[in-house]
């Protein structure tokens, strides 16, 4: 029974995380209707961010992750303002196309700049820490993490559902037009949405270093992940992506310790499909 | 007549730039060189591997194109090959993908002519690009790629310097039945936890059939993909078999993350036995400090190996220039640097650029080796180098000391693992 609750531990924390990274993503596709493909890069850069500030500075990822989450919100609005709004009102498609281009490049980049070295950060607050219930294992990086996820997603929430600048990021969502008319100004909604969508995932990367390697490919998979969490959730919904990210880390713990390891994607990707056979809009999506 | 005047220069400038380009074309075709195609994964999860190995080769190609005459290794001596040829390198990228592996193979062959290709680190990228090279009669010189089933396919342009993760398994299993025996590690029963790919199914494999050959049970069989975002699974499904010996194959930050997973689950077997991994990656072992001790793994080389290979001390610091000054050679890219200062050695012997001739030269002979563990490379049919060595180190205070076997060991090793609460 112990061992239960302790794949269920591990999976709700893997699924917070996923939460964190998804409900940027969501954000940004529920109000501008665009894929952000960079978004795992986002991730990356945060991740190296607080990596050299740790290894430099000796700060702690636990500070970094603000650095993290306000470096990443500015590259976020200048991705808007220099590459994104460039395709506002063009086929969809290219919007897509140049955030793909946009990953290559951040990858490469860090690629010629950091090397394909594999970076982990010694020493850190949170690292290797645990606390032990009665032989349940809670690691403290994924507690902090999960904890900061929780957080940062109620915010989000309560931002975009009880504020008067919520309510202009939905107004702009449901109807860029008639929001303009009414005096809002969508240019700037959208260079703050695609901004707030860097932020939490710049939380989050910068938070990672604590017990993950930094390197320049660590951003694809979490980025693949973060699409099926906002796909399964619903485009758009901050509390679809938070469910769905949570099923989404149970299955895969469950999946990789009662089938098989190797099985825990193919379940993880196996329920994708079958939400999006019989519910295509996601569990929340409208 | 302003166009006529034009048209005329036109003519000239055209008739001047033909000229130039033939000139140069003879030049390019009269210059004596043997291009070589390195085929390494230059990004992506293994790509720090894939550039030390890439620096490898150009290591040994700088070696046999100059004069190095204070260097202990064959035709440093001299300059070039057959009177003057030198090797050109020409890098390609598989990214760690078969497929990639496969076409960048062929474009190498088939756009930039390469005469042979040295290559490929990953396994299942090697198993494509070389029968891509066997389809082609031209010569494959495989480093490090340790899966069996490349030397088992009977091909007669393939050649591996590298141990197998047979000969590996084989050793761990011995290595085991000595501590049981001399230590009385009590050791019976072992875990597999390796990447789902050709390396790492093959090498989970060979670890079962010696295991179980030899009487001990496998209690844990985890494959997992390269790349995940967590490893919490894995480890739990080792943890809760608690096998007393783990072999495992993880490569790069997979390895990281399996360390340092194990270390939050607060569980180690007795035993961590490691294949060509990262364990033996001298940076990703600093990277992880303290929790990287105790782990084990076969070695083919380390710096702690000096005394046993005295040649290598020099040729590493051409090797250094080219990457890191703090990064030395490791198990795997010198098998590199080997593979092309073997081919090279094969080619002056056969005095032509005929591979086939080249290939039964490679397979006739016994090769001068000092950047080798066994000192020497020769080859069964299929391509094994049938005097490769590796031996087992065990990381301890961040030094990979010398195990097993006995006869070579500078170190006692430490048995059961350093439990992580008493680090």
């Amino acid at each position: 029974m112990g061992t239960f609750f302790q794949v269920a531990l591990d999976g709700l924390f893997n699924g917070l995380l996923y939460a964190v990274v998804a409900a940027g993503l969501s954000l940004i596709w529920g109000v501008m209707d665009v894929i952000n493909f960079a978004h795992g890069e986002f991730l990356m850069i945060a991740m190296y961010l607080s990596y050299w500030l740790g290894f430099i500075w000796k700060i702690d990822p636990l500070l970094s992750s603000l650095a993290g989450g306000l470096f990443v919100f500015l590259v976020g609005a200048l991705t808007y303002k220099l590459i994104i709004s460039h395709t506002i009102g063009k086929s969809a498609m290219s919007a897509l196309l140049a955030t793909f281009g946009l990953s290559m490049l951040l990858k490469n980049v860090c690629l010629n700049r950091f090397s394909p070295n594999f970076r982990l950060l010694q020493g850190t607050f949170l690292g290797g820490k645990t606390y032990n219930f009665g032989g349940l294992i809670v690691p403290v990086p994924q507690l902090a993490i999960g904890l900061v996820a929780l957080l940062l997603l109620t915010l989000l929430y309560a931002l975009v559902k009880r504020t008067r600048l919520g309510w202009a990021i939905q107004a702009t969502a449901m109807d860029k037009e008639a929001a303009e008319l009414m005096g809002i100004n969508t240019e700037k909604i959208y260079l703050l949405v695609f901004g707030l969508g860097g932020a939490c995932v710049g939380i989050a990367g910068g938070l990672l270093p604590s017990y993950l390697a930094v390197h320049p490919e660590v951003g694809g998979l979490f980025s693949l992940i973060a699409f099926v969490c906002v796909a399964m959730g619903g485009f758009g919904s901050i509390p679809g992506a938070l469910l769905a990210s949570l099923l989404i880390g149970l299955v895969e713990a469950f999946a990789g310790f009662y089938i098989a390891p190797v099985f825990k994607y193919v379940a993880v990707f196996g329920l994708y499909l079958v939400v999006v056979m019989v519910r295509p809009r996601g569990l929340f999506g409208w | 007549m302003k166009q006529r005047f034009f048209g005329k220069g036109l003519l000239l400038v055209l008739v001047s730039l033909l000229m130039v380009a033939a000139l140069v074309g003879t030049s390019v075709a009269d210059e004596k060189v043997i291009k070589i195609g390195t085929l390494f994964p230059l990004t992506g999860p293994v790509a720090l591997a894939g550039q030390r190995c890439r620096a490898a080769v150009e290591t040994a190609a700088e070696v046999i194109n100059n004069a190095h005459p204070e260097l202990q290794v064959p035709l440093a001596a001299q300059e070039g090959l057959l009177d003057g040829y030198k090797i050109v390198l020409i890098h390609a990228d598989h990214q760690g993908k078969p497929d990639v592996a496969k076409s960048e193979a062929e474009r190498l062959f088939d756009q930039e002519k390469v005469w042979a290709i040295v290559g490929s680190y990953n396994s299942a990228a090697t198993k494509p690009a070389s029968f891509v090279a066997e389809l082609k009669k031209q010569i494959f010189m495989c480093g490090c790629s340790s899966s069996g089933a490349l030397t088992e396919r009977n091909f007669k342009y393939f050649f591996r310097m590298a141990p197998t993760d047979k000969t590996e398994s084989i050793e761990f299993v011995h290595y085991i039945e000595w501590i049981n025996e001399t230590k009385n590690a009590g050791v019976k029963t072992v875990g597999l936890i390796y990447e789902n790919t050709e390396f790492g199914k093959h090498a989970a494999e060979e670890g079962r059939m010696a295991a179980e050959a030899k009487g001990f049970k496998v209690v844990a069989d985890v494959a997992f993909n390269p790349g995940a975002t967590n490893l919490n699974s894995e480890v739990q499904t080792l943890k809760a078999a608690n096998p007393d010996a783990v072999f495992g194959a993880c490569l790069g930050g997979d390895y990281t993350l399996w360390v340092r997973t194990m270390k939050q689950m607060d569980w180690l077997p007795k035993v961590a036995l490691n294949y060509c991994t990262g364990y033996q990656d001298p940076i990703i072992a600093g990277q992880l400090g303290e929790d990287a001790n105790y782990f084990m793994g076969g070695t083919g080389y380390a710096p702690e190996f000096a005394e046993l290979m005295p040649a290598v001390a020099a040729v590493e610091e051409i090797y250094k220039a080219k990457t890191d000054p703090s990064v030395p050679f490791d198990s795997d890219s010198i098998q590199e640097a080997v593979a092309l200062f073997v081919l090279a050695q094969a080619i002056e012997k056969a005095g032509s650029l005929d591979p086939t001739t080249v290939a039964e030269t490679l397979h006739a002979n016994e090769w001068e080796s000092p950047l080798s563990m066994g000192g020497k490379v020769a080859f069964a049919p299929g391509g094994q180098n049938i005097k490769a060595m590796s031996m087992l180190t065990q990381l301890q205070g961040g030094e990979y000391k010398r195990v097993f076997p006995v006869d070579l060991a500078d170190t006692e090793p430490v048995i059961p693992m350093v439990p992580w609460s008493k680090r």
